[in-house]
Parts: C-alpha cells; structure tokens; sequence
C-alpha cells in the first residue's frame, strides 16, 4: 500500500467506523463522545484507561465493542492474589505428549477488559502492560503472539483507593488515553431502565466490521496527512506541558506520538485525510492528562483530574492555533 | 472548527509578571527625574537603582522581606520625613521628594497589590512633574512621554489582572507561582501574545495625542507654569559649578572639568560676533594669602542695586540696527551672568530680582536660577576694552556706619623678598613705563618663555607661609590659566598697573544646526583687565599661551569667518541643536515668537499652495494642449492599445493573477508555511470572524481546511476556492 490515503479508502475507512458507531450506541445510550474516544483508541492501535465509579457501563462499552467487531473479548478481574501467569497464561506439563505445553491465559484475546487493574500487585500489572507494549508473551523463551488487532480496557475506581496498587507513571505512559463515562443524562438513563437485561452477557449484537478491517483501518490512520505546522502545534503543547511551573514533569516523547496517532484516528474517523489542529485540540486532555502529574499532589484523585484538565485547558488557550 | 482563541493570551501569572516589570520600570523612570533636580538625595537614588533592577529581576524576594520592616515602614517614614521637614523648614519640597523616593523604595521591595500599584503611578507622576517643573529640561519632555505610555499600560495590566481574579481564593503568606518568573520565556510569550496590529495602531494613537497636545501647547497663550506652581521657590539652586562670588583660585581648573553645556547663545547678526569670544562673568580683585577674591566691596556694589525687575538698563549708548543676543544660562552654571561687554539693556522674561554694578559691569540675579535662564541683550559692546571706572565708589555700609573701602588695585601684601623678586622680574621684561598695553605683551612674552601650558600644574614646595604664585612662577613648571592670569597680575600690580582677574568662558563652538553658540563648561577660562589710565578704560590681556594677549589684531576676522573656525557638526552638537530648539520655542516660547510661528507657518503654506496652483495650472494648459493637437489614426489606435492594455492586464490580475502568484510562490515557503496554506489560512479566519456554522461557508470551509491542513497532492484548486470564499462572505455580509 503506498502512503498515499484516497478518497474511496477514506470513505470507506468511515463508512466502517459508522457501523461501528452506531452498533455500540445501541447499547451505550448518550456516550457519544466515549464511544467516539473508545474508536479513535482502537484505530490508533492504542489501549485505554478508563477511570470511574464502578457500574457505569465501562464492561458494556468493551464488550459491545468486542461483539461489534467481531472479536474475541476476555475478562479478568484483577485482585491482590492474582498471578502473572493468571494473565498471561502457563506452561503445563503434558503427560500424552511427554512435554511442557502453554496453556494461553485470558489476554489472548483482542478486546481484554483487565477490571481494577490497580487492586493487582505491581508483578501482575506489569506482566499485563509488558503485553500491552510488545503485543505478544514470552513463556519459557517461546513468544507467543496475542490477538490482532488487541485492545485493552483497563478500568480502575478513582475513589475507592484502599488496598489498592496505584500504577507508576511510567506504566500510565503506555495507555493511550484516559476516559471517564460519566452518568448518563437522565432520558438516557430512563431508557437503559426500561431495558429488560441485566448483565453484559445478554447483550446481541451483530458484528459490523471484522477483524481485517480493523487492522486495515489501523493502517490507513498511519498514513493520514498531518502538516508541517500541525505537528509543529503538537510539539508546542508538548513543550508547554514540559515548561509548566505545576506539573512534576512534562509529558514524554511517547505522549507526543500518541497525540499525534490519536489525531490521525481522529481526522480518519470523521472522513478526513488530513489531520485539523481541532483534532489535536479536542484529544489533548483524554491522550495528555493521566501522563501528567502536580508538583503539589492532591489528596483527592478527582480534585487533581481536574486541576491537571484545567491547565492543559489553559495550556491549549495559550499555544497559538497554526492558522 | 472553533477559531475563539487562535491567538493565544497570557495568562494570569504572565500577566502579574508583567504588571510587576512595568511597576519596576515606571519607579525606575520617576526615580531617575530626581537626578535633574537638585535634592540631596544620593543615598536614596543609590539604593533605589540598586534595588529597583534586583527586585524586578526577582520577584520572589519581596516576600522574604521580614515582617517587622512591613510593621515598622509606616512610623519609620513618617518620623525619617518628620524630622527631614523640621530641619529644612525654609524649602520643604525636598523632604517631600526624599519621602517620596522612600514610599517608591518601600513599594518595589515589597509585594504590590492593585492600591499599591496605583500608589506607585501617583508617586512617579508627582516625582516626574515636580522634576519636570523645576528643571524644564528636554530630558523631562521624553521622561514625561515614556512615562505616561508606560503608566497607560500598566493600567490597561492592572485592570486585567484585577478582571481575572475575580473571584480567584487569596492565598496569604504563600510565594504566589508567578514570582518565579522566567524573563526570556515571558519575552518569547509576550512576542507570541502580542497583536502587532493593535500595538502599532496604540502606539500611532498614542503619537497622534502628544504630537496634538505639542500643537495645541504652541498654540494657545501661555502663562509661567513655574510661577504660577510656586514651585520652584520651595526650593533652593546650588550651583552645579563654581561660578560665585566665592569662587577660589584654582577653582576655575575644576570647572573645566566638566563637559557639560553651560550656554547657548543666539545672534541675531552674524557680522557681529568679535574674533575672540570672552564671556565675562564675575572679577576677582582683591589679592591676599596666595589667592585672588572678590572683594567685599565689589560684592557690595552688585547687592545694593538689586531689584526686582524686568530689564536692566547698561551704559552703552542704543545703537540703529543693533544685533540682537540671546543668551540661555543653564540650570546651575551662576547666578552671574555671562557677557561680551558693556550692554544697552537687558531683558528678562517676567520680572527676576537682578543686581547691576555700574563700577565692574557685572550682572547678578538674587539666586542662582533653579532652571534655564533666558535673556535678551541689545546694544552689547565686544570689543577688547572695557568703559569703567577704575575704582569702585566709596560706599558707607547702611547698617553700622562703617565704610567699606575698595582694596587697592597695585597694592599686594607679600613679603620684602618677594616683592624683590617680583620687582626683579619687571625689571627683567622692561617695557616702558606708561604703556600697560607694552607691559601686557612683554610681561606674557616673557611668562609663556618661562612656563608652558597644562591643566595637570605643581607650584613647587616651600616655605609654607611663601606666596604660591611666587613660587610657581620661580619653578618654571607649567601651568594653566589661572596661574597665568595670577602671575600676571602680581607682574602688573608691581609694575604699578591697576591689575584684576575676571573669570567666565572663552570661545565656544558654532552650531550651524541650531545656529548658535555652545558655551561648555570646559571652556571656563580666567584673564586679566588691566586699567589703562591713558584711555580711562579696563584692557582684557590674556596672558594664557595660545592667546591674542591684548586688543584685537589689526587683521582679525569676524563674523562669519569667526564661526566657521569654531563650527561643530559632531552628533553631539546635532542633540545639542534639539536642545536649543526645546529652549527656543518651547521653553522660552512667549507671544512674540508664537505669532512669528504662526506667521511662518501660514506663509510656508501660502507658497506651496501657490506653487501647487501653478503646477497645476500648467499641467492643465499642457493637457488642453495635447488634446486640441490634431488626432491621427496612428496615434489614437496608439492609446486605443494602451487603453486595452491596462484593462486586459486589471482583468488578468483580478482573474488569474493571484493564482499565477501563488503558483510562482510555490514550495517557496514564508515561515515554514506555503503561501496556498498562508492564504487559506487567512481565509479560515475570516470565515470563523463572522460566524461560523452558516451552511454556505461550512462546505468552503471544508475545502479550504484541506488547503490549509491538507496534503497538497489532493489539493482542489486553490484559487477557485478562495473565489468561493470570498463571495460566500460577502453575500454573508449583505
């Protein structure tokens, strides 16, 4: 494929994203802005993070996700008692074949939600984020490839921090963005009341894309146009995140690129070839905020969300657009 | 696409920033109007240079300042002024000014809040104007200006920083995060913030206002400020120099030191100006221990005349067509005033309370003038010699009775050896006796054989009680005017010649810019007079080597030749030609010269329009002309061509030129950015200026974002879009 992005393959890059738009908001009412967010991620070949108060959809939003693209989805519960080889799977000995055979854990799959993922010790975080970076698991020497295209849904509650493994920055790093749902509004919510399910389980949903358009997808976003002065913006708001008197440090190098993989998504989910400085604007918070951290840390992990969102809001005032 | 905030603002930090820079500059700049005054105020002015620069550079340090200095500043500063004021009841401005410089130095070294800022505006303002009053410099002209741009924004900070903390929680005792500042980040900030557009049409405003307010001050009838403020009478002139009454023998060396303008002086007839230019001030006639003085009866003479006045009358007879001179005496260079010779009369602006000796020809004003000093001279005589009588009058002292006797003008109290050797030199130069004229030139003859000129002299050590000049003129090392003049005078009293110094300036430069003469400091110069019984008149013999020793030279130029010697075109003489235009017509600007303005202005104008009208005229005639000669084929089809010419090319233009510009402008980029880019970029924010979400700009929209953001393989073509935009705005704006 040249590296070239034409009109028919945009378009057809959108038409997919449009199924996959509008199977998820059947079963997530009034997220638009997450479900959009949720596929900038999966386009951008990214993982999630998604921080928030326990029952507001985070386990829908990855399965119907999953179901929509046709994919394997797996489900581990992190706890403090958790294992790496829980996560990543273990070699046994088998007595037919007289020999050590892996027996895949959970993340072989391409959407894996890793539930609480900070209620794990660090061990078992870093055995999951180590599959996350390298999409594959090494057991014994042998590596083993894990599904393609793989997305992880990380969640973790932001209040209920007892007994509880907070990620280092530096694991933070690997997630592409951060979300929060948020409660529905209330009309939203009304109709999730009148549903007659329950649980995630009995959710139907028809796939409306499959694997290999993923992946295609994935390829075509690389290749999504971003000008000289764009990317130039991005290096700003990156600098100014590294000059800002509050913040511990700046965001890293991996932080910019995934800005700028994000935007990409962005652009080619709205059927764009190019990439507008409003893409890098809109994303910065969800793809800059969990990366940074305040010299005066907060006690509360809400309170300091904010406050770390009103400065790159401020930040992003400051940075003049390149018109 | 939302546009709101494409050009990025400060925030609120920057914004404290920059209010605190401009409340370190705004000190600064009101601090500094002190050093025109004269206000012993060193100490204040030191700590305050130092403090202002180190405070604005760190912030932070304002808020290590401990809190008893906060406790203690008010009653500190009220007892410092309390006790200042006491002991100088008689001029109470100066305390005033110290307590000002201090509440100044207070405010920059401690955190400001908005009350504080304004109270450092009302502190400079008061500093800036009282400066300004007392000195009416040039310099106070510019101060006042950059004062004001700079108080003006300052405001237009403060207002802002107060907009955006509404509101906000005051954090008390914290560093606040903006005293950490980062000067070349805020730099590169404010570059980026700044709408050049705006600043520029601020700036031209700003123009326009002090250009309207000069037209308006020359315009209307003025009145004294100084005067009517009272100001200046809060406030005592010191003499910057050493020109007084009290000025000692050697003094007139220090002088010279100083580089400074000491006088400018305007002529009205060139032809006048005589080939040596002496600007005599005050005469030294009484010699004892070693030094020449004014004499208490000298002294008397000048005070008993004074009064107040506006014009002095002088003993030369008024001449027809006489030239007239204007002299404009510096702030501080004397309270004696400079003079070529006898005068007619003198005029002052306004009344000044001024002293004239008929004996010595010496002019005097009660004070030295605190600021410059404008006056008028008709009838001055520049010859070599001086009309006076030889002895002051003998004058009774009002108040005890006692009479003051004028010392004698050949009698010196020296010791019988010395005044052997001193006889023994006249002996030595033998001219004859009789002829003062004769001795000067022997006596300089034989001094300058003697000693060679420098500024840098010793009198060789001896007996402690011996006669210094005596002793110099032994040594044979050399020496400046001084002791040259010095010397001559005990030659001459020996010889029996009414012998006295007189001290003022010699020579000047010309400034053909300004047309005047400047008079420097460093031109301060001391000579003799010597009385010349035969012509009853006071000779000028300048015994300094390098001097027409006495009289002027049968072929001495004058005149115009005269200022082409001393011209000066230096860039200091073309300031100095400012400075000189300041005085003239806006310092010492009254209705006379108001009108002549006016007269010049409104006959300047009369002959440009008249010129205008002729060349009109002419041309009119000229096109009649061209059009009643006969048209041929050759010559309308010659303009028919030209005619079409310029249409196709206005046509071309609008249809195609720009896009043939962009097309040559490609790949050669402005900024790292394509001009197709550049120009869909400026159409982007046209669009989003008026509105954004109307349909028909939306799809121009879309297609001009993919030539601002786009690849440029994919491009539409450019200049269609931009015709789209175009007219989608203005069917927008109808």
């Amino acid at each position: 494929m040249s590296d070239f992005v034409s009109a028919p393959v945009v378009s057809e890059a959108r038409q997919i994203l449009e199924r996959l738009r509008a199977n998820m908001r059947v079963t997530i009412k009034g997220k638009d802005d997450v479900i959009e967010q949720v596929l900038v991620c999966l386009v951008a070949a990214g993982h999630l993070l998604i921080e928030d108060l326990p029952g507001v959809g985070k386990t829908t939003l990855a399965y119907s996700l999953a179901r929509s693209m046709n994919c394997a989805f797996a489900r581990i519960q992190f706890t403090s008692d958790l294992l790496p080889s829980d996560v990543t799977g273990v070699s046994v000995y088998d007595e037919h074949e007289k020999r050590f055979v892996f027996k895949k854990g959970p993340v072989f799959a391409n959407v894996v939600l890793a539930d609480e993922i900070n209620r794990a010790t660090p061990k078992t975080q870093s055995a999951l984020l180590e599959v996350m970076d390298r999409a594959r698991v090494t057991i014994d020497g042998e590596a083993h490839a894990v599904g393609s295209p793989f997305l992880v849904f990380a969640t973790q509650n932001p209040v209920d921090y007892e007994g509880t493994f907070p990620l280092p920055e530096s694991q933070m790093d690997r997630f592409l963005m951060r979300l929060h749902m948020g409660y529905p509004e209330a009309n939203d919510e009304l109709e999730i009341l009148r549903a007659p399910r329950t649980n995630y389980d009995g959710i139907v949903l028809n796939a409306v894309a499959d694997r290999d358009d993923i992946l295609r997808l994935q390829v075509v976003a690389q290749q999504v146009f971003i000008e000289e002065s764009v990317l130039d913006y991005i290096l700003k708001l990156v600098t100014a995140t590294r000059t800002e008197a509050e913040f511990k440090a700046g965001v890293s190098v991996r932080g910019g690129l995934a800005l700028k993989h994000a935007a990409q998504a962005r652009a080619l989910l709205l059927g764009r070839d190019f990439v507008l400085p409003e893409d890098v604007q809109t994303l910065i918070v969800p793809v800059f905020a969990h990366r940074l951290a305040l010299v005066r840390q907060s006690p509360d992990a809400l309170e300091e969300r904010r406050a770390i969102t009103a400065i790159l809001r401020r930040i992003t005032a400051a940075v003049a657009l390149p018109v | 696409m939302s546009m709101e905030n494409r050009r990025p603002q400060l925030n609120l930090p920057e914004l404290h920033q920059l209010k605190w820079l401009l409340g370190g500059l705004l000190a600064f700049i009101a601090v500094w109007t002190v050093v025109y005054m004269d206000v012993q105020a060193w100490l204040l002015l030191a700590l305050l240079t130092l403090a202002i620069p180190v405070m604005t550079a760190k912030p932070g340090l304002a808020m290590r300042v401990p809190r008893w200095v906060h406790l203690l500043a008010f009653p500190v500063l009220l007892s410092v002024f309390a006790v200042d004021l006491l002991s100088h009841l008689k001029e109470p401005l100066p305390p005033v000014i110290r307590l000002a410089l201090m509440l100044v130095l207070y405010r920059v070294i401690t955190p400001r809040k908005r009350r504080d800022d304004l109270q450092i505006i009302v502190l400079g303002l008061f500093l800036v104007v009282v400066g300004g009053v007392l000195s009416v410099s040039i310099v106070f002209a510019v101060q006042i200006v950059v004062f004001t741009a700079c108080a003006l924004l300052f405001l237009l900070v403060i207002t802002l920083v107060n907009g955006m903390e509404e509101g906000l929680p005051l954090a008390a005792g914290a560093t606040p995060g903006w005293m950490h500042v980062e000067w070349r980040r805020l730099a590169h900030r404010l570059r980026e913030c700044v709408d050049w557009r705006v600043a520029v049409l601020g700036g031209l405003l700003f123009a326009g206002v002090v250009g309207l307010s000069a037209v308006l001050f020359m315009a209307i009838p003025r009145f004294e400020l100084g005067n009517s403020l009272f100001l200046d009478r809060l406030i005592t002139g010191h003499t910057k120099t050493g020109f007084s009454e009290n000025i000692q023998f050697g003094d007139v060396v220090d002088i010279q030191q100083d580089t400074g303008v000491a006088l400018s002086v305007d002529v009205s007839d060139r032809s006048q100006v005589p080939s040596e230019l002496y600007w005599r001030m005050l005469v030294l006639d009484e010699y004892a221990k070693g030094s020449f003085r004014m004499s208490a009866a000298v002294k008397y003479s000048i005070d008993r005349v004074s009064a107040q006045n506006s014009r002095v009358q002088g003993e030369a007879p008024p001449l027809a067509n006489e030239s007239v001179w204007i002299f404009y005496l510096e702030t501080g260079t004397s309270r004696f005033l400079p003079l070529l010779g006898g005068f007619n009369e003198i005029a002052f602006e306004g009344e000044k309370e001024v002293a004239f000796s008929r004996d010595t020809g010496l002019v005097m004003l009660r004070q030295t003038p605190s600021k410059m000093l404008a006056y008028r001279l008709e009838g001055m005589q520049t010859g070599s010699s001086l009309r006076l009588p030889e002895k002051i009058a003998q004058i009774k002292v009002a108040s005890d009775k006692q009479e003051l006797k004028a010392p004698s003008l050949t009698a010196l109290d020296l010791h019988a050896d010395e005044m052997a050797k001193l006889a023994a030199w006249v002996a030595e130069i033998g001219a004859p006796r009789g002829s003062p004229v004769e001795f000067a030139r022997g006596a300089s003859r034989w001094l300058a054989k003697r000693h060679g000129y420098s500024l840098q002299s010793e009198i060789a050590p001896g007996r402690a009680e011996a006669d210094p000049l005596v002793r110099w003129m032994d040594s044979g090392s050399p020496g400046h005017c001084e002791l040259f003049a010095g010397a001559f005078a005990l030659l001459a009293r020996t010889a029996g010649y009414p012998t006295r110094l007189a001290l003022g300036f010699k020579g000047g430069s010309w400034n053909a810019r300004s047309e005047s003469i400047t008079i420097r400091n460093s031109d301060a110069h001391a000579w003799c007079e010597i009385f010349d019984a035969a012509a009853g008149a006071w000779l000028r013999v300048d015994p300094t080597p390098g001097s027409v020793v006495v009289g002027d030279p049968a072929n001495a130029s004058k005149g115009e030749a005269v200022l082409a010697r001393i011209r000066d075109d230096s860039w200091a003489a073309r300031f100095e030609s400012l400075r000189v235009f300041w005085y003239r017509r806006i310092v010492n600007f009254d209705q006379q010269s108001q009108v002549r303005l006016v007269r010049n202005a409104k006959k300047l104008a009369d002959e440009r329009l008249r010129a205008l009208k002729k060349t009109l005229r002419a041309e009119l005639e000229a096109l009649k002309g061209w059009i009643a000669s006969p048209w041929d084929v050759r010559r309308a089809s010659a303009w028919g061509l030209a005619a079409a010419g310029i249409a196709c090319g206005v046509v071309g233009w609008r249809l195609a030129g720009r896009g043939a510009w962009l097309r040559w402008r490609g790949g050669r980029t402005r900024g790292g950015v394509d001009p197709v880019r550049r120009e869909a970029g400026r159409w982007l924010r046209k669009i989003s200026d008026s509105e954004a979400g109307i349909s028909d700009l939306a799809c121009v929209r879309t297609e001009l974002e993919k030539l601002r953001y786009g690849r440029s393989a994919n491009w539409p073509e450019p200049m269609g879009i931009f015709r789209r935009a175009k007219r989608a705005l203005a069917g927008r704006r109808r």
